[in-house]
């Protein structure tokens, strides 16, 4: 099979940084904790609202937390136990959001579930509803509601879905483990999506460093229409959206765009798992699969309860293995880091990783030697270091003329950089600043 | 018409806090040009002062007579019959730096200096602290110019005021007397002067922040 | 417990600015070692002492200034090594150091440091040494290969007659103790392409260009590309990274001025060798080439086109 890919890019070393035991081969385990600490921001736009109160008994799959609006899910108990608390909790770093806390009774009674049937049977009017009913978002990361993705403006037209399966992340493998586990019930979740919006046309796409998953998806898509499964070169960010729409179909999403302005629709493989489970078993988003590695005894990946506390993950794993450095959700690539272990992660939480002291050193910047590796680097084509030169004199006009807005924080030039530059973060703080500006003008033309 | 200046003052400002070289940045072409040796630097500089001076005097003499509009011009022509004066006076005492400065001399016409010191303090200003300002920025220049004529000379050719300073074993750094060695030279002066001026002004001021 | 906090990437590349630098030493060996080898103990205490003077020269230099010392980068110690490589085998010790000193505190630090000069340092203090002491920069020994056999000193290697190509290839020519063995030369630069530490562009079509220019303007290109410092020049000097263009077409844009700037001097100029103003002049245009030059930005060359 001919493999794709984008322009530029890096390698992150994948094996080198997945740790000293990999996590790739190991079987996903369930894990269940006592507690569980539901966010109501899961998702971007509009949180919910709590509907439950301390004390109450809730279900497992019970609606906790309602939906505001379109730009919003509703969020829903992931254990079932009595409520413990309903208050706001900080949360990495932004503005405390309300959270409900649940102690398990270990019944896992399910609510009264309403399964759609087979996924080539259901009518497709009723997809991208039950969708939103399941409190489905973006699995990959950025947790935007699927059902807002998968409702076009008025006029646009989808040819292709694309199926995320890149995990082109360091530390990673719960999709791999997801794909090799699970994989009709991907090809489920996008063949009903594919009826939902009338495409002809859906493409696995697969890092080629992982030909297992390629040969298990490719085996459960055989005899299903218009399902194919694409390799793709394995290269940092390959599962960024827009690279994999470059790679995969050749076609570029216009600046400040979405995938939908040239026709396409990309899913995580976590989302279209998600999506067959809400369709063929009524069964609302409740768990997800997990990496816990690095510095922990037994790194694996877990399938976790969504909320579930940090530190009872890592003790899931046989807790610390060596002195903590820093802890952070999602790959090494655009991990965020976290204050604390007592952080409950979420929906669109892939990975939990845990450096030692020695990996969490923070480097000094030396200075700029022009080698020319982050232009090299850059996937999307900018000269990241003109704009870091720009943003560190706080001179946002310059950074936007150079266009750091299409910048998407992959970190591929921070990650080459020998002089340890901090170009993402004086990337991201341009954008911030930038976007602050942006308001304020339209807060005053008003 | 104008208030009436400490002489003192306006000589000393032109020798260090608006040295027209070092601070002003004027004159450039001739700094670079003539500045091989000390003595060529010092003559150039004398001469340029003699200019300086009579012209102010006679600017500053005539500032209520020359209507506005042609002012540039009459400056012109009385620097130039200076220049003039300097020029023949030159090539009849001196020949062999007249001869070493050679275009150089005419050009004090259009030195920056000159024309700028009659515009912004002669026309301005009594005959006699025009002629303090005229001699303060020809001292300025003078001083610039010799200093920067003696240090190339000594680098370019082992020599000061054409004593041989350095030995016979010198081999002379040919590209500090080249053009290229005149930029150098100027930047180097500049940047130097600047930070030693700048560091004399913080603590004059820190010592007037702490007097206060 | 306390978490450290940090933005992402939480990993990096093993390459840091020393190992680049460290690279670059390496790649320099053969060169070096050949130059030894050739031109005798002499050659050798010009290597040590621009080495030396360039490491005291940023050292003193920032130990003065207050700033942090970084001669552990060893960017200093590659432009010493580089400056020694670009003089004659007899070169008066108080040229290695002088030249050194220029280099490192009038062209480097001076204008910033690391990364902030705008001019290659080696070449700039080999251009000052070249208008200072011409004579000194141009007299070349042929080499002795420890024969015992005096040394003979020659004009320049490029008016030579005889001296075959094999010979020009090999070493066996007067130069600079760097320029003279185009195989050791060749050697580094395969190093520097394997480890990925430039990659062939500037290298490449700046033989190139001179190849096609010298055949344009009448002479000889095989000779042209052989003699004198251009491969040095080529694949130690212009691909400075500091001083030459960050874009891959601007590169592409600076090798080929250089060539040409290169081949005029030679075929039409007063010099009977270009490579050191080729590289500084385009030097002073790379960034103004990195900043004209339009790059390509994902998602923004459709727009352009309905505009």
């Amino acid at each position: 099979m001919q493999k794709k890919s984008f322009r530029r890019g890096i390698h992150p070393l994948h094996h080198a940084h997945e740790g000293k035991m990999p996590t790739r081969n190991l079987e996903t385990r369930e894990y269940v904790s006592d507690i569980v600490t539901i966010s109501m921001a899961m998702n971007i736009g509009a949180p919910a609202t709590p509907c439950v109160k301390k004390g109450d008994q809730v279900k497992l799959g019970q609606v906790i937390g309602t939906a505001n609006g379109f730009m919003s899910v509703p969020v829903h108990a992931s254990v079932s136990g009595e409520v413990t608390a309903v208050e706001a909790i900080p949360y990495l770093g932004g503005e405390p959001v309300m959270a409900v806390t649940i102690k398990n009774d270990f019944t896992d009674t399910w609510c009264d579930l309403e399964p759609l049937g087979s996924v080539e049977h259901v009518d497709p009017a009723k997809v991208i509803p039950a969708i939103q009913q399941a409190g489905i978002t973006g699995m990959g990361g950025a947790s935007f509601p699927t059902h807002v993705k998968l409702t076009f403006k008025e006029g646009a037209v989808c040819d292709t879905i694309l199926v995320n399966g890149a995990e082109c992340e360091t530390h990673l493998t719960a999709d791999y483990r997801l794909m090799l586990e699970n994989s009709v019930r991907i090809v489920d979740g996008l063949r009903a999506v594919m009826r939902a919006l009338k495409v002809e046309k859906g493409i696995i796409a697969i890092e080629d460093n992982k030909p297992e998953a390629i040969a298990a998806m490719q085996k459960a898509a055989a005899g299903r229409d218009g399902v194919t499964v694409q390799a793709l070169k394995t290269k940092y960010p390959q599962g960024g959206e827009k690279q994999l729409i470059e790679a995969v179909t050749g076609r570029q999403v216009p600046t400040r765009g979405l995938p939908i302005d040239v026709g396409l629709v990309v899913l995580n493989v976590g989302t279209c798992a998600a999506i067959a489970d809400a369709i063929i078993d009524g069964k609302p988003l409740v768990s997800r699969i997990t990496t816990v590695t690095g510095c922990v005894r037994e790194p694996s990946n877990l399938r976790l309860r969504i909320g579930t506390v940090t530190q009872d993950a890592i003790g899931a794993c046989g807790g610390f293995s060596d002195t903590v450095g820093k802890v952070f959700f999602g790959g090494a690539m655009t991990g965020l880091c976290l204050p604390n272990t007592a952080v409950p992660m979420a929906k669109s939480t892939n990975g939990i990783v845990v450096f030692n002291e020695k990996e969490s050193k923070s480097m000094d910047e030396s200075p700029c030697i022009h080698c020319g590796r982050c232009v090299a680097a850059c996937p999307i084509g900018l000269n990241p270091y003109q704009i870091k030169v720009a943003a560190d004199a706080s001179n946002f006009e310059a950074a936007d003329k150079l266009h750091v807005q299409d910048c998407m924080l992959c970190g591929s030039c921070a990650y080459v950089c020998p002089s340890r530059r901090w170009l993402t973060s004086s990337f991201k703080f341009a954008k911030d600043k930038l976007a602050a500006q942006a308001r304020a003008k339209g807060g005053a033309s008003k | 018409m104008s208030e009436k200046k400490n002489l003192g003052k306006v000589l000393f400002n032109g020798i260090i806090p608006e040295n027209p070289t070092f601070r002003l940045v004027l004159g450039t072409c001739p700094t670079l040009a003539v500045t091989t040796s000390a003595l060529n630097g010092l003559g150039m500089g004398a001469a340029a002062t003699f200019v300086l001076v009579c012209s102010n005097v006679v600017v500053s003499l005539l500032r209520n007579f020359i209507p506005d509009k042609v002012r540039i011009p009459a400056f012109i022509v009385i620097i130039c019959t200076f220049v003039t004066m300097i020029q023949l006076l030159m090539q009849a005492f001196v020949p062999a730096l007249y001869e070493a400065l050679g275009i150089f001399i005419p050009l004090i016409v259009v030195n920056c200096i000159i024309l700028a010191r009659a515009e912004a303090f002669a026309s301005k200003n009594a005959p006699l602290s025009s002629a303090a300002d005229g001699l303060g920025m020809g001292i300025g220049f003078t001083l610039s110019l010799t200093i920067m004529g003696a240090i190339r000379e000594l680098i370019g050719g082992g020599t000061v005021f054409g004593m041989n300073v350095l030995g016979a074993s010198y081999e002379p750094m040919l590209l500090i007397v080249l053009a290229s060695g005149g930029f150098l030279t100027y930047g180097l002066l500049l940047g130097l002067f600047n930070l030693i001026v700048k560091k004399i002004e913080a603590k004059k001021a820190g010592k007037e922040a702490g007097a206060a | 417990m306390t978490l450290r906090l940090s933005s992402a990437p939480h990993v990096h590349s093993p390459v840091t600015t020393q190992r680049l630098m460290l690279y670059v030493l390496i790649s320099l060996l053969p060169t070096a070692a050949f130059g030894v080898y050739a031109f005798g103990i002499p050659a050798l205490t010009v290597l040590l002492i621009s080495m030396a003077s360039a490491v005291l020269a940023e050292a003193i230099w920032q130990k003065i200034a207050k700033q942090p010392i970084r001669v552990n980068d060893l960017s200093a110690l590659v432009t010493g090594l580089i400056l020694g490589l670009n003089l004659p085998a007899n070169a008066p010790w108080w040229m290695a150091m002088i030249g050194s000193a220029f280099a490192i505190i009038i062209v480097k630090q001076l204008f910033g440091g690391l990364g902030d000069n705008f001019l290659n340092p080696a070449m700039a203090a080999r251009a000052v040494l070249l208008a200072s002491w011409p004579v000194h920069m141009t007299t070349y020994v042929a080499p002795t290969f420890f024969s015992g056999a005096d040394a003979v000193a020659t004009a320049t290697p490029l008016v030579l007659k005889n001296s075959a190509l094999m010979d020009l290839f090999l070493g066996n020519v007067p130069g600079t103790i760097g320029e003279v063995s185009k195989i050791a030369i060749l050697l580094g630069f395969l190093f520097l392409l394997v480890t990925g530490t430039v990659t062939w562009r500037i290298p490449v079509v700046m033989v190139g260009s001179v190849f096609l220019f010298s055949w344009l303007f009448g002479a000889d290109p095989v000779m042209a590309i052989l003699s004198g410092g251009v491969l040095f020049g080529a694949v130690f000097m212009a691909t400075d990274y500091v001083t030459s263009p960050i874009t891959p077409w601007g590169q592409v844009i600076y090798a080929f001025g250089i060539g040409l700037i290169i081949s005029l001097i030679r075929q039409f100029g007063a010099y009977p060798e270009g490579v050191t103003y080729g590289i500084l002049l385009m030097n002073i245009v790379s960034p103004l080439i990195d900043r004209f030059l339009p790059r390509k930005i994902y998602g923004h060359h459709k727009e352009a086109k309905k505009a």
